[in-house]
C-alpha cells in the first residue's frame, strides 16, 4: 500500500535521480558528506533553540524571562536554523531521491515536519493573542504547556526518524 | 595499552550484544541526536547570552542556573547513549582521526563551558556582558560546532 501511496512520485524520483546535478552530488567525495554535516549542525542550532522555547512554554525552564522577551530574541536565530537545514536536507533530498522516495522514516519525518508547522500556526493564530496575559507568569497556561509539550515530543521524532531512515527496516 | 582496551572492548558480551540487536544501535544513534539537540539548546542560550544577542533582559547568573540543569542532563543522556556506540565500534572508533577529534574538541568545549557558567553564576544581576564573555561565548560555541564536525564524519570516513 505504501508502495501505491507513492508512485505518483517514482517518475520524479527517478527523472530527478539522472540529472546531472544529482549524479554529480551522489558521487562526490567532500561535498555530499559535508552536507550532512552541515544539516546536523543546523539542526542543532534550530532544534536547540525550539527547544529552549518549548521549555518556557511548559514552564520547565527560564521562567524569569518574559515568554514575549525570548520568542523575540530567538526567532531571527530559529528562523536562519531552520533555512540552513531546510536548504541542506533539499539538496540531500535532491542528491538521492531514490534512497528516500521508498523509505518510511523519510516520510514520517515530513509528516512530523508538516505536524510541527501546524502546530506553530495553531500558536500563533490561537494561544499568541494570550501571550500578554501570561508573559511573565511562572507558571504558563494550559495551551502554552499543550504547544510546548506536542512541539517537543514532534522535534523529537523528526530527530528520531531522521536518524533512522539509513535503516529501512519496512522496504 | 589504550589501543588494547578498545580491542578488548569491542569483545565484551555487551559490546556484541548491541550489535547483533536490530533495534538497540539504531535506536540509541537516534536518543543521542535528540539529547544533543537538548545539550546544545543549553549551550547556545549560554553562548548567545554571553555575545549579548541572546535573552538580554534576563541576568547572566538566571541564564547560566536556567541552562544548567538541561546541560548537564544533556550531558549524561549523550554519555549514556554515547559509550553503547563506542563498545560495538571500539577499534573503528581507536583508528579513526575523526574520533579523537571528537574527544580533544569535546574535553575543550566542557572547560570552557563549566568554566562560562560559574563566572556567569557569580555576577550580579546587573552585570553587563564585556568583550572578554562576547570572546567566551565565540569560541566556546566554535568549539561546539568543532565536536559535532567530526562526530558526524567518523561513520562516513572510515
Amino acid at each position: 500500500m505504501f508502495s501505491e501511496l507513492l508512485a505518483p512520485l517514482r517518475s520524479l524520483a527517478e527523472y530527478v535521480d539522472m540529472m546531472p546535478a544529482s549524479i554529480a552530488f551522489r558521487e562526490s567525495i567532500y561535498v555530499s558528506p559535508y552536507t550532512t554535516v552541515a544539516h546536523v549542525v543546523a539542526m542543532c542550532f534550530f532544534a536547540g533553540l525550539i527547544l529552549i522555547m518549548d521549555l518556557r512554554l511548559l514552564g520547565w525552564a527560564f521562567t524569569s524571562t518574559s515568554f514575549s522577551h525570548l520568542q523575540r530574541r530567538l526567532f531571527p536565530l530559529q528562523m536562519l536554523g531552520m533555512a540552513l537545514a531546510g536548504v541542506t536536507g533539499l539538496v540531500l533530498t535532491f542528491g538521492d531521491p531514490l534512497r528516500f522516495y521508498g523509505n518510511i522514516f523519510f516520510w514520517t519525518k515530513m509528516c512530523m515536519i508538516a505536524l510541527t508547522g501546524i502546530n506553530a500556526m495553531a500558536f500563533e493564530y490561537i494561544t499568541q493573542d494570550t501571550v500578554p496575559s501570561w508573559d511573565t507568569a511562572q507558571v504558563t497556561p494550559y495551551a502554552a504547556k499543550l504547544a510546548g509539550a506536542v512541539s517537543l515530543f514532534l522535534w523529537s521524532t523528526v530527530i528520531i526518524a531522521g536518524r533512522l531512515i539509513p535503516y529501512n527496516w519496512f522496504a | 595499552m589504550l589501543e588494547q582496551f578498545f580491542i578488548n572492548m569491542e569483545q565484551w558480551p555487551i559490546s556484541k550484544g548491541i550489535g547483533e540487536s536490530l533495534w538497540i544501535y539504531p535506536l540509541d544513534q537516534a536518543l543521542h541526536l535528540v539529547g544533543m539537540a537538548f545539550l546544545m539548546g543549553a549551550v547556545m542560550i549560554i553562548n548567545l547570552r554571553l555575545l549579548g544577542i541572546g535573552i538580554t533582559n534576563t541576568s547572566l547568573a538566571q541564564v547560566a542556573r536556567g541552562a544548567k540543569p538541561w546541560f548537564i542532563g544533556g550531558m549524561i543522556v549523550m554519555v549514556m547513549t554515547g559509550l553503547p556506540q563506542l563498545m560495538q565500534n571500539a577499534s573503528r572508533e581507536y583508528y579513526s582521526e575523526y574520533f579523537w577529534r571528537k574527544m580533544y574538541f569535546l574535553a575543550a568545549s566542557l572547560i570552557v563551558t563549566a568554566i562560562s557558567i560559574r563566572y556567569m553564576t557569580r555576577q550580579s544581576d546587573s552585570a553587563h556582558t564585556t568583550a572578554g564573555s562576547k570572546l567566551a561565548g565565540a569560541v566556546s560555541l566554535l568549539l561546539w560546532v568543532n565536536v559535532i564536525i567530526p562526530a558526524r564524519l567518523i561513520g562516513l570516513f572510515t
